[in-house]
C-alpha cells in the first residue's frame, strides 16, 4: 500500500537524490503527468508522515470517543498502565527540543515498533468480540496498516536523513528497536480494550508531535 | 387518686397578723407555711378574718391544694452548648433544678423554640422526664436556636399539669458547619506548555474558607500542592512549564477547609495534551493588490497568538475566519495553517466585518474571536462605465418616446395593420331587386362579375366564334392576341340574339347565352374570390388546370370532329372566365399553342358534343372554362 500522493512543492532541487521505488510500502509519487518517478526531498516526506500519522492520530480519537463517551471521569482508571509506559519519553517540548535529533527518530521508530505486535492481536481479537460497531471495526482494522505505512516512511526519511548527513548513523540500528518493541509489546496483552485504545491514541499523539518537532529542527524554513 | 382527707384537719387559721410574725423574712401580706405545717396530702381551708374595734370581717374560703400548687422555681439555670463528634453536630441543653431537697423527681418539659430566618417559627416541645439535659440533633447551619425549659412537680399520683413556670432563656448561638464541596470548572493551557485549573466554591457560610488544589500524576503516588494559585487570579491553580507533563493524566483535586472541618470535590483528570485553547490570532492586517490587467483584491494576514510555538513544531494552529457585509449573515471559511486569505469579488461600497479565530489540529477548543476588523470597499466609479450607462439611458429613452408617439398618432392605422380587419365577404350575395329589374349589368357587377359578358357581350363572342368557323385561326387568333377579357367579351355580336336554334346547344340563344352567363358568373366570381385568396397557392395549381383543361380541350377537339356547334362557345367561353388575369393569360396562350397544333379540326371539334365536353369537364374544382361546360 503507497502512501497517498501530495501534489510536488515549487521549486525542488534537482540535485537531491532520487527516491523511489516501486513496490509494496514504498514512497512512490504519482504525479499527473508524470510517467515515472518523481524526486522526493526530505520535506516532502517529512509533510507525508507528519500527515500520515496524524491520519492515524484522527482514526485513533474517532475510535476512543466510540468506544467510551467522553466524560474525563473515565481517564482516572487507576488500573491504566500502557505497555509503552516504560518507555522513557521526552513528555515536553522542552525536553523534546533538546535530545539529539537520533535519539528522538529512534524513540519515534521505538514506539511505532511496540505497537506493531498488539495491533495486529488487537485486530484478531475484535474480530471474534464484534463488540464494536461496523464503522469502528473496519476503522480498528484500517490502523495496524497504517501504522505500519508509517513506521516504513519515518524509516525511509531516516535512512534519506542519513544518506544526506542530516543525521549521523549512529542509531543503534532498526534491530534494537525492533528488539525493545518486541520486548515491550508483550504486555500489551494484558490490557483492556478501553485502555488499549486510550494508550494507543495517547501514542500516536507522540509520535505526530515527535515528527513534527524534528521536521522543525531539521528544516526550520518549511512552513514552521 | 387523690386522696383528699378534707375533713381530718381543718385547720383555721386565725393567725391574722400574728402569723405574718412568725415569717419575718417575707413580705407583708403574706403567710409562710414552714415544713411542719404543710401537708401534702391535706386540702387546707383559708379563711382570713380582719377583726377591728367595730366589728370583724372574714373572707370566703379559700381551698388549696398544696399539690396542685406547686410552682417550682423559675431559676432553673439552662444552658446551651454544641459538640461535634464523628462530624455531626449536636446541641445540648442542659440544666440544673434549683435543689429543692427531699421533693419527688421533678419532671421538666423542654420547649424548644426555633427561629429561623428571616420569619419561620417552630415551637417544637418535648417532654424529658426526669432528665436535666437534652441534646437537640439535625441543626441547621446559621440558625439560631432558642431554647425554653420548664418544669413540673409530680408527686406521683398526680399526673396534672397544674403548674407550670416557664424559664424563657433565650441563648442565641451560631452553627457552623463544615464548608460544600467545591467543584472544578475546567482546565485549559493557552500554548500547550503550561495550563491553568479554574473551581468553583461551594457555600461555606459567610465563615473563612482555606482552599487547596492537590494532584497527583498518573502511575505516581505521591500527592503535590498547587506551585501558583496568584497568577491566574481567585480559585485557580496555574502549573508552569516546570510542573506541567504531557501524555500524562493528572488527577486533580480541591479541597476546602474550615473551623468545622473540610470538604473536597471530586476528582477531575486532565491529560494536557487535549485540553489545548489558544489565544486568538494577533496582527490582523489588510492590503489591497492591483495586479496588472485584473481586478484588484484584498489580502487578510495574520500572525498566530504570541504565546504559541509554532516555529517548533509542537503546536500546529488551524485557523478559521468569518466574514460578513455590515447587517448580514456571518459567513465562516476554514482555512487550515494558512495564515493568508485572499479577498476577491467583495461588493464595492460595502463595510464588511471579519474575525478569526483558531484552534490546535488536534483534539483541543477553539479561541476566542479576535477582535472585529472593518473593511470598507471604495466605491469603484469608473468614468467610462458611467458614460456608456448614460449614453444607453438617453438612447432608449429617446426611442421609447418616438415610439410612444407614433403609437399615439397613428394608432388605428397600426391596429389595422397587426390586427387586419377580417375581409367581408366578396359574395355581395344577389340582389332580388337587381334581378327583377333585369337590369343585368349592374347586377353582374354587383355580382362581382367585372366584364363579364351580358348578353350583348356574349352574342360578340358567339358572333366571333361563328365568324372563326370560316376562317378559323385568323380571327380567332386576333381575338385571342388581343387577351382582353372585356374586348373578346365585346366582340360577341349582337346578333345572336336572336333566338336561333341552329343546333349550337344552349349556348345559341342569346337568352340562353345570357342565362348561362349569369349562371355561371357567380361561379367566376367565386374564382376570383378563391384566386384572390389562394394565388399563391393556386399558381402552381392553375398551370396544371390549364393544362389538363387544355388536355380535355384537345380530347374533345380529336373527339369532335365534325360538330360545328357552338362548342367553341366553352373555348370562347373561357377567356372571358378567366377573370384572374395572368391564369387568362396563360391560357390564352395554351390555346394560342393548340389552336396552331390543331388547325383544321379545331373548331369543329370545339363545336361538337357538348355532351361529351361535359362529361369531360366537372364544375368544382376545375378552371372556369370546364366550369362553363357545366352550365348546360
Amino acid at each position: 500500500a503507497a502512501l497517498t500522493p501530495l501534489p510536488p512543492p515549487a521549486g525542488t532541487d534537482p540535485a537531491t537524490p532520487l527516491l523511489c521505488r516501486r513496490g509494496a510500502g514504498a514512497a512512490v509519487a504519482a504525479v499527473a503527468g508524470d510517467a515515472g518517478c518523481r524526486l522526493l526531498t526530505v520535506a516532502d516526506l517529512f509533510d507525508r508522515v507528519i500527515r500520515h500519522s496524524g491520519r492515524i492520530h484522527s482514526l485513533a480519537t474517532a475510535l476512543c470517543e466510540k468506544r467510551l463517551p467522553p466524560r474525563d471521569n473515565e481517564l482516572g482508571k487507576s488500573a491504566r498502565k500502557c505497555h509503552t509506559s516504560g518507555m522513557l519519553t521526552p513528555n515536553g517540548t522542552e525536553y523534546a527540543q533538546k535530545i539529539p535529533r537520533e535519539e528522538l527518530t529512534h524513540l519515534t521508530l521505538k514506539l511505532l515498533q511496540a505497537w506493531k505486535e498488539p495491533l495486529s492481536h488487537f485486530n484478531q481479537h475484535i474480530e471474534h468480540h464484534q463488540e464494536l460497531p461496523d464503522d469502528s471495526l473496519s476503522k480498528a482494522k484500517q490502523i495496524s496498516n497504517m501504522v505500519h505505512e508509517l513506521k516504513t516512511g519515518v524509516e525511509k526519511v531516516t535512512e534519506k536523513m542519513q544518506s544526506m548527513g542530516i543525521i549521523n548513523n549512529s542509531l543503534t540500528g532498526m534491530a534494537s528497536s525492533e528488539a525493545t518493541g518486541l520486548s515491550i509489546s508483550n504486555e500489551a496483552n494484558m490490557m483492556s480494550d478501553s485502555d488499549f485504545i486510550h494508550c494507543f491514541r495517547r501514542d500516536s499523539n507522540k509520535v505526530q508531535s515527535y515528527l513534527k518537532i524534528l521536521k522543525c529542527r531539521i528544516m526550520p524554513e518549511n512552513s514552521c | 387518686m387523690k386522696q383528699k382527707l378534707i375533713s381530718s384537719v381543718q385547720i383555721i387559721l386565725l393567725l391574722a397578723l400574728t402569723a405574718v410574725g412568725l415569717t419575718g423574712e417575707y413580705s407583708p401580706n403574706s403567710c409562710y407555711f414552714d415544713k411542719n405545717h404543710t401537708n401534702p396530702w391535706t386540702t387546707y381551708i383559708i379563711v382570713m378574718t380582719m377583726n377591728e374595734i367595730i366589728g370583724s370581717n372574714s373572707s370566703d374560703p379559700q381551698y388549696v391544694d398544696v399539690t396542685s400548687m406547686v410552682q417550682p422555681d423559675s431559676h432553673v439555670s439552662l444552658s446551651l452548648e454544641t459538640k461535634t463528634s464523628a462530624s455531626i453536630m449536636s446541641l445540648w441543653a442542659k440544666w440544673s433544678p434549683t435543689p429543692l431537697p427531699d421533693v419527688s423527681p421533678i419532671l421538666y418539659s423542654v420547649g424548644q423554640f426555633f427561629i429561623i430566618f428571616p420569619v419561620h417559627f417552630l415551637f417544637q416541645t418535648i417532654s424529658v422526664e426526669v432528665q436535666t439535659q437534652y441534646k437537640v440533633i439535625r441543626l441547621h447551619a446559621g440558625v439560631k436556636y432558642v431554647v425554653q425549659v420548664c418544669c413540673m412537680l409530680d408527686l406521683g399520683e398526680w399526673s396534672e399539669w397544674n403548674s407550670e413556670r416557664c424559664i424563657q432563656i433565650l441563648i442565641c448561638e451560631w452553627i457552623i458547619s463544615p464548608p460544600e464541596k467545591p467543584t472544578i470548572i475546567k482546565c485549559r493551557s493557552p500554548e500547550k506548555e503550561t495550563f491553568t485549573c479554574w473551581w468553583k466554591p461551594g457555600s461555606d457560610g459567610g465563615h473563612p474558607t482555606n482552599y487547596t488544589l492537590l494532584y497527583s500524576k498518573e502511575g505516581e503516588q505521591e500527592v503535590y500542592e498547587c506551585p501558583d494559585y496568584r497568577t491566574a487570579g481567585p480559585n485557580s491553580c496555574y502549573f508552569n512549564k516546570k510542573h506541567t507533563s504531557f501524555w500524562i493524566i493528572y488527577n486533580i483535586t480541591v479541597r476546602a477547609t474550615n473551623e468545622m472541618g473540610s470538604n473536597i470535590s471530586d476528582p477531575h483528570y486532565v491529560d494536557v495534551t487535549y485540553i489545548v485553547q489558544p489565544d486568538p490570532p494577533v496582527n490582523i492586517t489588510l492590503e489591497l493588490k492591483k495586479p496588472i490587467n485584473r481586478k484588484p483584491y484584498l489580502v487578510l494576514t495574520w500572525s498566530p497568538p504570541p504565546l504559541a510555538d509554532v516555529r517548533s513544531g509542537w503546536l500546529t494552529l488551524e485557523y478559521e475566519l468569518r466574514l460578513k457585509p455590515e447587517g448580514e449573515e456571518w459567513e465562516a471559511i476554514f482555512l487550515g495553517q494558512q495564515t493568508q486569505y485572499k479577498m476577491f469579488s467583495l461588493n464595492p461600497g460595502k463595510k464588511y466585518v471579519v474575525q478569526i479565530h483558531c484552534k490546535p489540529d488536534h483534539h483541543g477548543s477553539w479561541s476566542e474571536w479576535s477582535s472585529e476588523k472593518y473593511i470598507q470597499i471604495p466605491n469603484d466609479f469608473r468614468l467610462k462605465d458611467m458614460i456608456v450607462w448614460i449614453i444607453m439611458g438617453v438612447l432608449s429613452s429617446l426611442t421609447c418616446l418616438i415610439m410612444s408617439c407614433t403609437i399615439v398618432l397613428k394608432a388605428y392605422r397600426m391596429i389595422a395593420f397587426i390586427l387586419p380587419p377580417v375581409p367581408g365577404p366578396k359574395i355581395k350575395g344577389i340582389d332580388t331587386h337587381l334581378l327583377e329589374t333585369g337590369k343585368s349589368e349592374e347586377l353582374l357587377s354587383a355580382l362581382g362579375c367585372h366584364g363579364f359578358p351580358p348578353t350583348s357581350d356574349c352574342e360578340e363572342l358567339l358572333i366571333e366564334y361563328l365568324e372563326v368557323e370560316d376562317s378559323e385561326d385568323q380571327q380567332l387568333m386576333p381575338s385571342h392576341d388581343n387577351s382582353h377579357p372585356s374586348k373578346n367579351a365585346k366582340m360577341t355580336p349582337k346578333e345572336t340574339e336572336t333566338d336561333s336554334d341552329s343546333g349550337r346547344g344552349s349556348c345559341d340563344s342569346p337568352s340562353l347565352l345570357s342565362e348561362k352567363c349569369r349562371e355561371s358568373c357567380p361561379l367566376p366570381s367565386t374564382l376570383q374570390t378563391q384566386d384572390v385568396r389562394d394565388v399563391q397557392a393556386n399558381k402552381g395549381g392553375k398551370s396544371s388546370w390549364e393544362t389538363q383543361c387544355i388536355a380535355s380541350e384537345q380530347k374533345t377537339l380529336l373527339f369532335n370532329s365534325e360538330s360545328k356547334k357552338s362548342s367553341t362557345w366553352p373555348a370562347a367561353q373561357l377567356p372571358n372566365n378567366q377573370l384572374p388575369m395572368f391564369a387568362y393569360h396563360s391560357t390564352v396562350d395554351a390555346y394560342k399553342i393548340t389552336w396552331s397544333t390543331t388547325n383544321v379540326n379545331i373548331a369543329p371539334v370545339l363545336v361538337g358534343n357538348e355532351e361529351k365536353h361535359q362529361s369531360q369537364y366537372s364544375i368544382t374544382g376545375t378552371p372556369p372554362m370546364c366550369i362553363i361546360q357545366g352550365i348546360k
